[in-house]
């Protein structure tokens, strides 16, 4: 999840209140923010993604005042009308059809600033702006800039001097040589043209998704900025634009607006939505009993505006809570409101009993029977790795189920035999007092349709005297006595095992394992300086 | 009343009885035990102070090479003067004696000098005086006359010829071996005449049970399968009947069914399992694939795919095995769980498992309430035994309102997250034909195993270390 770094003394002035530090601290869990790490003059928490208004510390501190009531009722957005445009070519309509833009006039920049704001735009890209494959932000010095801009699609010779840069790229050598460029090409790599902004002088000020212009960068100097979403979808872009215009608000700068001409663009509309709650809703789900006016108390906590509409409740969201979705929503800002730590919990009583699975009772009962015959349970992983599984066991690997990019070479395989983990066990624990007997039951996973699941036993015994006659032994007792089943065995070959000790295991004529000492190379793969012997069955369709 | 006896330390006292001092091989022929049995017996009466033992160390001494060699042809200073008296005038030049004797030249000249058998005159070696047999010639004699025993050190009388030789590199072999003697003692006595005729084997007889036993170890069940047993006990003591589902699952039930669209950051491969190359057929029917696609679209402004809902991946959590069960049955009122291995494709370390299990109850029903929810919670952490516990709000994509519960860890001394909960979203059951409200609840069990067992790195409970599994206490 994402951290933000907040600074006690700017959180102190953010709120336009002396609140003390252990006051913050534990108010922060209840906007849903989890404390990281702590340090003398500011802690790192972390955010959901779903709550990208959180990116910056003046989102936070917006959340604070209001469950502090500081303040209360929806912030509004102050945007002045603008003069300037961006005109978006239909040449972008295949690529990145969405532009969206907003000026940001009279703030100051200092360090701190540009790192919450350039946080706040990674932040951004990476939550609700899916790796900038739905939005990319850029964030310009406005006084570089000579309107209006166009957002055209052009080859992918196109020069300009990018960001990080000190000399002219074309798009390709950005998308082949840049961090950036290499991260983000598979964006554009279905389109031959590329999307850029470029601007009345003729300069290239953006390269969207990938990177800026060196020209308009932002510096601690930038007085003005334009702020431009660019997106595969309308709606989040003016999300994205809704979040930055509020943090840049609270930075102190005056908003104003940019038009947007051409096909399927628009100016954005930033206005808060409107939505209404009814209050059976509120009470039923939370199970309180709350009144109108103690609802809409607790709802302004969270900034929103709510009054009465009748018996319902009319509620104005800013445009920046792109995660209230519906009703159900405002149910969690009122509960919120209230205060988590004022519900007091009901147990309802059951109506019926309950029940395990019949699974896991016949699992137990061949669990149970296991011990009881001497052997001590081990738990492995069902996803497993390649050379213990078929390689130091000499198993067929052709039906191999791998998951794709495992970040571990033990977990790519899905196991389809237990055994091989059981030897695995002994191996490691060559060190410890024989005799070991051990066994475990779980899934094996096998093609199917697509894929088939089954529960297996397997158990091993190891030490000087292990034999096939004693693995058959527990084998036939476990049945018999477990669930009255009888077994036969029958000759048969595996290279797990010696030829000549070892069988299929059959119930009714039907092969439902095998059954054999290890053979002296495997217990050589696995270093094991003792026999030993083992074997493994399925349990579904035996005895559930 | 005299202590018990086993037989065998009866046999070793009365032997001793009347022979004070003994060696344990003595007593093995005289008691007819084998000679383990006497030095177990041996250290059970001197645990019991019945007996002392004294080790003593012996030395033996062989000839070495070059004393062999000396035995064959005289030490090199006897060879000196066996040369002089071969020659005229029985003298010669230091460079002719270096020539016949080579390496052993400086000892025999030096050994020659100090038995004064010769004289050096202006670099030549002038042979006089009587050349007697020497001490040290009789040593390498007697000890030969040994051999191939070797002799014992303190046999050797001339103990400053001795010395000598010893000096002399390789040749003297040592070996030296240790004997152990065992006395009765004051207290053996008495004990000894207690001891009446060594009783018969077939006889039922009182043995020590005060001395110590070996270790056996049992079998038992793996310390998680008892915290996942207890939890699913504690899931039916409640009231919910338990559902088994599949570990591989199509994407459709473990995200699109649960409004994680299908860009989420979470579906991608870096924190999923997919299965490779594998797809489902048919993940739902129809109508369910209809509503619930357009939820996405209404709800997160995408191109929903139903190939992307087709892939299989090893399911991230067991809320897709409920989901489905409601789907398909749709329950008025219901209290259901399900506990299995769910997969996330994470770094291992000491908080992180790629493989781990999960357990998930669901309630449904008409007037189910978040404060019903945060009730059953607490009653679940008070029936394992979790004292303190409290609630924050939290994000799940498929749950709202959300909290995640926080348990107070005593030995740790500080607040840990445990289960996360919520009510189903309508954009999750509405799509499904899920009319009621769904309380859920669940969380790794790992956690709970880990504060059971004083765990600090989780990847213990999977390493399968006997020296772990056969020590750590059933009842905790």
């Amino acid at each position: 999840m994402p951290v933000v770094t907040l600074y006690f003394d700017r959180i102190g002035k953010l709120l336009g209140r002396k609140v003390s530090k252990e006051k913050i601290m534990s108010t922060l869990p209840f906007l849903g923010l989890d404390i990281e790490e702590e340090g003398q003059d500011h802690i790192n928490v972390e955010y959901s993604p779903n709550r990208p208004d959180f990116s910056t510390d003046y989102g936070i501190a917006t959340g604070l005042q209001g469950l502090l009531e500081i303040k209360l009722g929806m912030p509004t957005l102050k945007i002045k009308k603008g003069n300037h445009a961006i005109k978006a070519d239909p040449s972008v309509g295949k690529i990145r059809p969405y532009i969206v833009a907003i000026e940001a006039l009279d703030g100051k920049m200092d360090d701190e600033t540009i790192r919450q704001i350039i946080t706040m735009q990674e932040d951004l890209h990476n939550g609700i702006g899916r790796r900038r494959k739905k939005v990319s932000i850029g964030i310009h010095d406005l006084d570089r800039i000579k309107f209006p801009l166009v957002y055209k699609a052009v080859e992918r010779t196109h020069r300009f001097v990018p960001l990080n840069s000190q000399d002219a790229m074309t798009a390709s050598e950005i998308l082949e040589k840049t961090e950036t460029g290499m991260t983000y090409r598979h964006l554009l790599e279905s389109n031959k043209k590329i999307p850029v902004i470029v601007d009345l002088a003729g300069n290239t000020i953006s390269f969207p998704p990938i990177i800026n212009s060196k020209l308009t960068e932002v510096t601690s100097k930038s007085k003005n900025l334009l702020i431009e979403v660019t997106a595969s979808d309308r709606n989040t872009a003016e999300d994205a634009l809704a979040i930055v215009a509020y943090a840049l608000q609270n930075a102190g700068f005056k908003l104003s607006s940019v038009r947007i001409l051409g096909p399927r663009n628009s100016a954005p509309q930033l206005q808060p939505k409107k939505m209404l709650l009814d209050p059976a809703l509120v009470n039923g789900i939370l199970g309180l009993d709350l009144t109108l006016p103690a609802m809409i108390r607790s709802l302004k906590k969270n900034q929103l505006d709510a009054k009465i509409k009748g018996k319902q409740i009319l509620c104005l969201i800013p445009r920046y809570r792109a995660d209230i979705f519906g009703p159900i929503d405002l149910v969690e800002e009122v509960a919120l409101g209230y205060g988590i730590e004022n519900l007091d919990y009901t147990i309802p009583e059951a109506k019926s009993a309950g029940q395990k699975s019949k699974t896991t009772i016949a699992l137990e009962a061949v669990r149970d029977t296991m011990v009881g015959l001497g052997y001590l349970e081990v738990m492995n992983f069902g996803l497993v790795g390649k050379q213990v599984q078929y390689d130091m066991t000499k198993q067929d690997s052709s039906d191999m189920i791998s998951v794709a990019d495992s970040k571990s070479q033990e977990h790519q395989i899905l196991r389809d035999m237990i055994l091989p983990g059981l030897v695995d066990t002994l191996s490691r624990n060559i060190h410890e007092p024989y005799p070991q007997k051990i066994f475990e039951t779980g899934i094996v996973f096998h093609r199917g349709s697509p894929v088939n699941e089954e529960v297996h036993l397997a158990c091993a015994s190891a030490h000087n005297d292990a034999s096939y006659t004693e693995i058959k032994s527990v084998l036939q007792s476990l049945l018999k006595s477990g669930f009255d089943i009888s077994c036969t065995t029958k000759n048969s070959q595996n290279p797990l095992f010696i030829e000549g000790r070892t069988a299929d295991i059959l119930v009714d004529g039907k092969k439902i394992g095998m059954i054999g000492e290890l053979s002296p190379q495997v217990l050589d793969n696995f270093k094991m300086r003792v026999p030993a012997a083992g074997f493994e069955i399925k349990l579904t369709d035996l005895i559930f | 009343m005299s202590q018990v006896l086993h037989p065998i330390e009866q046999k070793i006292l009365r032997s001793l009885l009347e022979k004070q001092t003994a060696t344990p091989e003595e007593l093995a022929e005289k008691t007819q035990l084998s000679i383990d049995q006497i030095r177990r017996g041996i250290e059970w009466l001197k645990f019991k102070n019945l007996v002392q033992v004294t080790e003593s160390e012996k030395s033996f001494v062989k000839l070495g090479t070059r004393g062999r060699e000396a035995l064959e042809k005289g030490l090199p200073e006897r060879q000196l003067v066996g040369y002089l008296r071969s020659i005229p005038v029985s003298s010669c030049e230091m460079s002719q004696a270096k020539d016949y004797l080579k390496n052993e030249f400086s000892p025999a000249i030096a050994n020659a000098k100090k038995n004064k058998w010769i004289e050096i005159y202006e670099n030549r070696i002038l042979l006089k005086g009587y050349h007697d047999v020497t001490p040290e010639e009789r040593i390498i004699k007697t000890i030969a006359s040994k051999s191939p025993d070797a002799m014992a050190a303190d046999e050797i009388d001339d103990k400053e010829a001795f010395d000598l030789l010893k000096k002399r590199p390789d040749f003297l072999d040592f070996a030296s071996t240790k004997r152990m003697t065992v006395n009765i003692t004051g207290k053996g006595t008495i004990e000894a005449q207690n001891v009446g005729e060594v009783a018969d084997d077939s006889v039922q007889r009182a043995i020590d049970v005060e001395a110590p036993a070996p270790v056996v170890f049992a079998a038992k069940s793996h310390p998680l399968a008892d915290v996942i047993s207890e939890v699913r006990e504690i899931f039916v003591s409640l009231g919910f009947t338990e559902l088994v589902g599949n570990s591989s699952q199509s994407s459709f039930w473990n995200f699109d069914a649960l409004f994680i669209p299908q860009d989420h950051p979470a579906r991608e491969m870096q924190d999923t399992f997919y299965i490779k190359d594998m797809s489902a057929n048919s993940v739902a029917t129809p109508k369910q694939v209809r509503k619930v696609s357009l939820e996405h679209k209404n709800g997160w402004h995408y191109d929903w795919r139903l190939d992307a809902a087709r892939k299989m991946v090893l399911r991230t959590h067991t809320t897709c095995v409920t989901i489905r069960e409601l789907a398909d049955k749709k329950y008025d009122e219901a209290r259901l769980f399900s506990i299995g291995r769910v997969y996330r494709n994470e770094k291992v370390s000491y908080k992180h498992l790629v493989e781990f299990n999960q357990v998930e109850g669901v309630v449904v029903g008409k007037h189910v309430t978040l404060r019903d929810l945060m009730g059953l919670q607490m009653e679940f952490y008070r029936k394992m035994g979790i004292k303190k516990a409290k609630f924050w709000p939290t994000f799940f994509p498929y749950t709202e309102p959300s909290l995640q519960s926080m348990i107070y860890n005593e030995r740790l001394g500080k607040w840990v997250e445990l289960f996360g909960m919520g009510i189903f979203r309508p954009e999750v059951t509405k799509p499904l034909g899920i009319k009621d409200p769904v309380l859920a609840w669940g969380g790794g069990i790992e956690r709970i195993a880990m504060l059971r067992y004083s765990l600090d790195d989780v990847r213990e409970l999977y390493n399968n270390r006997f020296s772990w599994l056969r020590s750590v206490p059933k009842c905790q």
